[in-house]
C-alpha cells in the first residue's frame, strides 16, 4: 500500500487482486527467454572450442577465455569497423539534432504561408519505408552530381557509392524528428520567448540562446534514436559499402560469418562486441526514451 | 547617417521577419527530405513501369513488371510468404506483448529492471540478433537441438528444413519485438480509467476475466494500432531473411523486401524491383491509415 501511494495515478488499481506468485513466474520465466540468447552469446564467446562443441552442454565456461575476442578483434578489422560506425553515427546524431530542432522550432512558433501545407506533406513521408524507396535512392546516390567521377549530370563515374558519404546521407534528417521537436517546442512557454523579443532578441536569437538549452530532454531522446538508426543500420551501408575499409560494424559482422563458416566463438565475441555499446547507451538514457519519446509520440 | 541606419534597420526588419527565417531553417532539411523521401515515391512509380538494367536509361513497357510481379511463381511465392509470416508472427506477439504489459503495469519490485530485459532485443542490432539465433538454431551443437535433447526430440536443421524456416524466422521476430509492443502497451494501459476495473472487481470479476472482458475491449484501439506497426515492421524485416535463410530453402522464406533486393541487386532488375516496392508501398499505406484513423477514434473517445 505505501509503495502504491508513492506512485499515485501511475498504475491500474486492480494490481493486488493478481495473484503476486504468478505475476513472478510468468514474468521472470519470460524474461529468462528473452535474455538467454544474450547470454548464451556471452558464454559462447568466452569459452574455449572443445567446450562449445563438446558432447553435453556447458553452461558456463572452466575458465575465462579472452582468446575469441582477440581473434574476432584482428579478423574483422575491428578498429576500422569501429571507427567508420562512429564516424557514421556521429554525423547522423548531430545532424538530426540541429536540423530537427531547427525545423521543429519553425514549424512551432513561426508562420508563414502554406505551413501547415508543408508540415503535413513532410508528415505524410512518415509513413514510407525506407525499405520501400531503396531503389530510386541507390539511384540517387549512384547518379549524385560532381561525386566520385561523376559530372554534372550525374553521369561518368560512381557517385557517393562506395564512400562513408553516401552512407550517412539518407540519414542526415528525419520526420521524427521534426515531429518530436515540434511537439516539444509547441508544449514550452512562449512567454519567456515573447520576454526576448521585446528585449530587442532577434529570432535566431531565441532559437539558439533560449531554445536550444531548454532542450535537453528532447535531444537526448532525439540523439539515442539517431543513433540506434544510424550504429544497427544493415541493408543501406550493404547497398552502398563494397570495400571492406569503409564497412560498418554491422557490415564486417555479417560477412565475418561467411568468411569463417562456423567459428562460432569468435562470430559471438565480434557480436558481444557490436552489440555492447547500444546497450550500455540505452541503459545510460532509458529515462529519456520511455518518458520523453515513445509515450509522447503516441499521444502527441 | 540617418538613411544608412534606417537602411541597416530594414534590412534587419527583413532578415528577422518570420518568412526569411523560416526559409534559412527549413531550407536544408526541407531539401533533404524531398530529395529522399517524396521524389523516391514518385520516380519508383516512374521506374515500375519501365525496364531498367542501369547501364541504359529505362525504357516505358508498361504494365508488363506488374503482370510479372502477379504471374510469376517466385514472386507471388513471396507475396503469400509476406502474408503467412504476418499471420504466424503478429497474433502471438502482440498477445505476449499485451500480457507482459499487464503484468508489468503493477507496483512490483523489479518491476523497471524486468521491462529493461523485455527491451534489450528492441535495442540489439537485426545482424547481432540473427548471428545469435543462427548459433541457437545450428543444427550441430546448437542450443535448442540440446534442449530438445533433453526432452527426446531429434535434432532439427531450423533454417534449412523447408517447414521449419518460416517459423524460426518468425520466432526470432516475435522475440525481437515484444520489448517495443509492450512499451506501446505499457502507455496504453496508463489511460485506462480505473475505476471500470475497480467496479468489475467489487462486483467479483477475477483477474483473467477483468482482463479478458474489461482491458482488452477497452484496449482496442491500442491493440489494432500495435497489430498495423507490427505488420509493417514485419514487410520490412530484410536484415533476418538476408543473415538467417537468404529466401531459402525453396524460397520458404522469400518475402517481398527480400524479392525486391534480389531483382535489383542480385539480377539488375531495376524495375520489376520498383513494381514490387510499389505493391509493397500501396499495401503499407493502407495499413498506416487504418492506424491513424484508429488512433484518432481513440483519442476522440
Amino acid at each position: 500500500m505505501k509503495q502504491q501511494s508513492s506512485h499515485p495515478g501511475t498504475f491500474s488499481h486492480w494490481e493486488a487482486r493478481i495473484p503476486l506468485l504468478l505475476t513472478y513466474v510468468i514474468l521472470i520465466a519470460g524474461a529468462f527467454v528473452m535474455i538467454m540468447p544474450f547470454a548464451w552469446m556471452v558464454s559462447t564467446s568466452i569459452k574455449p572450442d572443445r567446450e562449445i562443441f563438446g558432447d553435453s552442454i556447458q553452461w558456463l565456461p572452466s575458465e575465462l577465455d579472452m582468446q575469441n575476442y582477440t581473434d574476432a578483434f584482428e579478423q574483422t578489422n575491428m578498429p576500422r569497423l569501429f571507427a567508420n560506425t562512429v564516424l557514421v553515427t556521429a554525423v547522423a546524431v548531430a545532424s538530426q539534432v540541429l536540423l530537427g530542432s531547427m525545423a521543429g522550432y519553425v514549424f512551432a512558433r513561426l508562420h508563414f504561408r502554406g505551413k501547415m501545407l508543408l508540415f503535413f506533406a513532410l508528415l505524410t513521408t512518415m509513413m514510407v519505408p525506407f525499405e520501400v524507396l531503396i531503389i530510386p535512392v541507390f539511384l540517387l546516390i549512384r547518379f549524385f552530381p560532381l561525386a566520385g567521377g561523376n559530372d554534372l549530370f550525374g553521369q561518368g563515374g560512381t557517385g557517393l557509392i562506395n564512400t562513408l558519404g553516401g552512407v550517412m546521407f539518407p540519414n542526415f534528417v528525419s520526420v521524427f524528428g521534426v515531429f518530436l521537436f515540434r511537439q516539444f517546442y509547441l508544449g514550452f512557454p512562449k512567454e519567456i520567448e515573447e520576454a526576448a523579443i521585446v528585449d530587442g532578441c532577434s529570432r535566431v536569437g531565441v532559437y539558439w540562446r533560449i531554445l536550444i538549452p531548454n532542450s535537453k530532454p528532447v535531444m537526448g531522446t532525439m540523439a539515442l534514436f539517431a543513433f540506434l538508426w544510424s550504429w544497427n543500420d544493415f541493408l543501406w551501408p550493404l547497398v552502398v559499402v563494397k570495400e571492406d575499409s569503409l564497412k560498418t560494424i554491422q557490415l564486417g559482422l555479417s560477412v565475418f560469418d561467411q568468411e569463417q563458416g562456423t567459428a562460432w566463438a569468435e562470430l559471438m565475441a565480434a557480436s558481444v562486441m557490436a552489440v555492447v555499446p547500444v546497450i550500455l547507451l540505452y541503459i545510460f538514457l532509458q529515462r529519456f526514451l520511455v518518458s520523453g519519446g515513445l509515450t509522447s509520440g503516441l499521444k502527441g | 547617417m540617418g538613411a544608412s541606419f534606417s537602411r541597416r534597420d530594414s534590412l534587419y526588419r527583413l532578415v528577422n521577419s518570420q518568412a526569411f527565417v523560416a526559409l534559412l531553417f527549413l531550407a536544408a532539411p526541407v531539401l533533404l527530405l524531398a530529395a529522399l523521401k517524396i521524389y523516391p515515391v514518385f520516380y519508383n512509380l516512374y521506374l515500375s513501369f519501365t525496364r531498367y538494367e542501369l547501364f541504359e536509361p529505362p525504357r516505358f513497357v508498361g504494365m508488363k513488371n506488374y503482370n510479372y510481379v502477379f504471374n510469376n511463381s517466385v514472386t507471388r511465392q513471396s507475396i503469400i510468404n509476406t502474408l503467412l509470416f504476418t499471420i504466424e508472427a503478429v497474433p502471438i506477439g502482440t498477445a505476449l506483448a499485451l500480457v507482459i504489459a499487464k503484468l508489468l503495469d503493477q507496483s512490483i519490485r523489479g518491476r523497471v529492471f524486468l521491462r529493461t530485459l523485455y527491451y534489450l532485443p528492441v535495442v540489439s542490432s537485426v545482424v547481432v540478433s540473427a548471428m545469435i539465433w543462427r548459433w541457437i538454431y545450428s543444427p550441430q551443437h546448437g542450443l535448442l537441438n540440446y534442449f530438445l535433447g533433453a526432452v527426446g526430440i531429434p535434432p532439427q536443421n531450423w533454417l534449412n528444413d523447408p517447414n521449419l524456416a518460416l517459423i524460426s524466422l518468425v520466432i526470432v521476430t516475435i522475440w525481437g519485438s515484444i520489448g517495443s509492443n509492450m512499451v506501446i502497451f505499457l502507455a496504453g494501459l496508463q489511460d485506462i480509467p480505473r475505476d471500470v476495473i475497480e467496479a468489475a472487481r467489487v462486483d467479483g470479476a477475477n483477474p483473467l476475466q477483468n482482463f479478458l472482458l474489461i482491458t482488452v475491449p477497452l484496449m482496442r484501439p491500442v491493440i489494432l494500432f500495435v497489430v498495423v506497426t507490427f505488420t509493417i515492421g514485419i514487410f520490412r524485416n530484410f536484415g533476418l531473411i538476408f543473415m538467417l535463410t537468404q529466401g531459402g530453402p525453396f524460397n520458404r522464406t522469400n518475402t517481398m523486401v527480400w524479392e525486391v533486393y534480389q531483382n535489383v541487386f542480385g539480377y539488375l532488375r531495376l524495375g520489376r524491383g520498383a513494381a514490387i516496392s510499389v505493391v509493397m508501398l500501396v499495401i503499407v499505406l493502407i495499413l498506416t491509415l487504418i492506424s491513424f484513423r484508429v488512433l484518432r477514434e481513440r483519442q476522440g473517445a
